[in-house]
């Protein structure tokens, strides 16, 4: 608790002092009577100035978890043993919570009231959230001394990011051994047609195809596609991040990952989650509701964390990167170790797919000739490494956030289609 | 010449309240309110020896124009705006230039009695004057407790 005397306290005190003093000097009592009014102030304000006291208070929101963008209800409770004439109650709200609300009030409590205050919080930002840090603030009645006290009363909050809608999804070169919604290459027991073949010994009464049997004369049956599923890794690159006041790149990567890892479950593929960075982090592939609350709460803990140590893909364990999954990979590519561990993972066979989340839009050039050159050299520098990444076979997109995410996935799509993958 | 002077001493407390006020400064605050009292305690030393009737009216008008002012340089925060806490700040000041004023009559009331003190009662005056500066000081500077 801290007590803080306002600039006005020692106005008035310098007023009444030189007031007296003058009268002293001059020898006229009228003085005097002009410095006693502020005198007196003084004694009454200081007289009556106390600090906040609280007998309870008690502070809940009407849920634990929400999307970007919605508003939460909160609710605390207070109560006072003895009246408070004056206080001012602030909600300390973290960056990316804002009231609408007012936000501070001002209270007036009697003798033991209860008092109830409603706030509706709306979160811009998506992030973990420990909200219930409040400020209390009285003033005498002449605004001479100030108290000022804090509480908390801790309630967590988890405001998920906002996904975009995708139509379409990028396919894994191969499919895994569970049931799924995907249609693989393979022939099997599924409900997609394949192929037509003559009839041999062992085939099933039920597969066999009349229509083509009675044009051909001979039993042929038919063949199908079993539905598969697929695992997908979510890479998450957060070495770097280009930024620019509220947003930045990593906002757009964190964005991307929850519309992929949410859709990707839907369709009941294993989904997996890398967080490479100087703090890295990984969830082994799987499917379900359970799985895309335990993948969003760790996207929620996704920070840049500045590292100048080596790392490389030898830190993470083999399941969480399981063979032939689809490695999804969004990258501003900024750092060179987020660069080659990248490459490593094509180098090792993964069907990797990079979507660099663009750092252009939040580095402006500068005034200068020397500047717009650098930003030029730059430029094509990272022209120079999306080649690298291209000769190798790796489909990389640039997206700014400016376009719907599913450009940047039809891109792929479109890279994917006429490349082969060479096996040597 | 007292004319000059007492327009001079004025002007100038008036300018630093403007500047106070324009600038959020409550030091220039004070120094305005300590002209304006200055500009009076030079013409009650030039005027008169008698004691002024008016002086419970000026200290009356003298405190709301402190209280206005330090209310007008306040922080602008949007809960000490409502209509309620604005209406209970003007009753607490009105209230207390009344009382102010009643207090400075007190004052020169006690002052116009025919008392004979010499050195010694105005020893006490000096004495008392200390006392009361040093009181509010203590009082100002009494220590928090947690």
């Amino acid at each position: 608790m801290t007590r803080t005397a306002t600039p006005k306290l020692g106005a008035y005190t310098a007023l009444a002092g030189l007031g007296l003093v003058a009268a002293l000097v001059v020898g006229r009592p009228e003085l005097a009577a002009l410095a006693a009014p502020f005198a007196a102030v003084l004694v009454v304000g200081l007289s009556l100035a106390e600090r906040p006291r609280l007998a309870a208070a008690v502070f809940e929101l009407d849920r634990e978890r929400l999307m970007q963008g919605g508003t939460v209800e909160a609710t605390l409770l207070l109560r006072t043993e003895r009246p408070v004439g004056r206080l001012e109650l602030l909600l300390d709200l973290p960056d990316g919570i804002v009231a609408e609300a007012p936000n501070p009030q001002i209270l007036q409590l009697g003798w033991n009231e209860r008092r109830e205050l409603d706030f509706t919080l709306r979160c811009e930002r998506w992030g973990g959230y420990r909200l219930g840090d409040f400020v209390l603030r009285s003033q005498d009645a002449f605004g001479l001394i100030v108290h000022e006290s804090s509480f908390e009363r801790p309630a967590p909050l988890k405001v998920y990011p906002c996904g975009e809608a995708l139509q379409r999804l990028l396919r894994p070169l191969e499919t895994q051994a569970f049931a799924g919604n995907q249609v693989p290459r393979a022939r099997g027991e599924g409900i997609e047609f394949a192929d037509l073949r003559p009839f041999v010994p062992g085939d099933r009464v039920r597969r066999v195809n009349w229509r083509a049997t009675a044009r051909r004369g001979e039993p042929w049956v038919t063949e199908t596609h079993p539905e598969r599923n697929s695992d997908v890794v979510v890479f998450l690159d957060t070495f770097l991040e280009a930024r620019q006041q509220d947003e930045g790149t990593l906002d757009l990567a964190v964005s991307a990952a929850a519309s992929l890892v949410t859709h990707y479950l839907q369709e009941k593929d294993r989904v997996g989650l890398v967080s490479f960075g100087g703090v890295t982090n990984w969830l082994t592939a799987s499917s379900g509701v359970v799985q895309l609350y335990r993948i969003l709460d760790s996207i929620l803990d996704a920070e840049i964390f500045l590292s100048y140590a080596w790392k490389d893909l030898d830190l993470l364990p083999i399941r969480a990167l399981p063979p032939r999954s689809l490695v999804l990979a969004l990258s501003p590519l900024l750092d060179e170790r987020a660069v080659r561990s990248l490459l490593d993972l094509r180098a090792r066979g993964f069907d990797l797919a990079v979507i660099e989340i663009s750092p252009v839009p939040f580095a402006p050039a500068g005034p200068g000739g020397l500047d717009q050159l650098a930003r030029r050299l730059w430029l094509m520098q990272r022209e120079a490494l999306r080649s690298r990444y291209l000769r190798l076979g790796v489909p990389v997109v640039e997206w700014t956030g400016e376009v719907a995410l599913q450009a940047a996935l039809e891109e792929v799509r479109r890279f994917k289609r006429h490349a082969r993958v060479a096996r040597v | 010449m007292h004319a000059l002077l007492l327009l001079a001493l004025g002007a100038a407390g008036v300018l630093w309240l403007f500047a106070g006020l324009a600038f959020r400064w409550s030091a220039a605050l004070a120094l305005g309110i300590a002209l304006l009292g200055a500009e009076q305690a030079v013409r009650l030393a030039t005027g008169r020896s008698s004691v002024d009737p008016w002086t419970p009216l000026y200290a009356a008008g003298l405190l709301l124009v402190a209280e206005f002012a330090w209310w007008s340089i306040e922080p602008r925060v949007a809960a000490w705006s409502e209509a309620e806490a604005v209406v209970r700040r003007l009753l607490t000041v009105t209230g207390a230039c009344v009382v102010a004023g009643l207090l400075a009559a007190v004052v020169v009331l006690a002052a116009g009695a025919p008392l004979r003190g010499g050195v010694g009662l105005e020893l006490v005056g000096v004495a008392a004057a200390a006392a009361a500066v040093g009181v509010i000081a203590a009082v100002a500077r009494r220590p928090v407790r947690g």
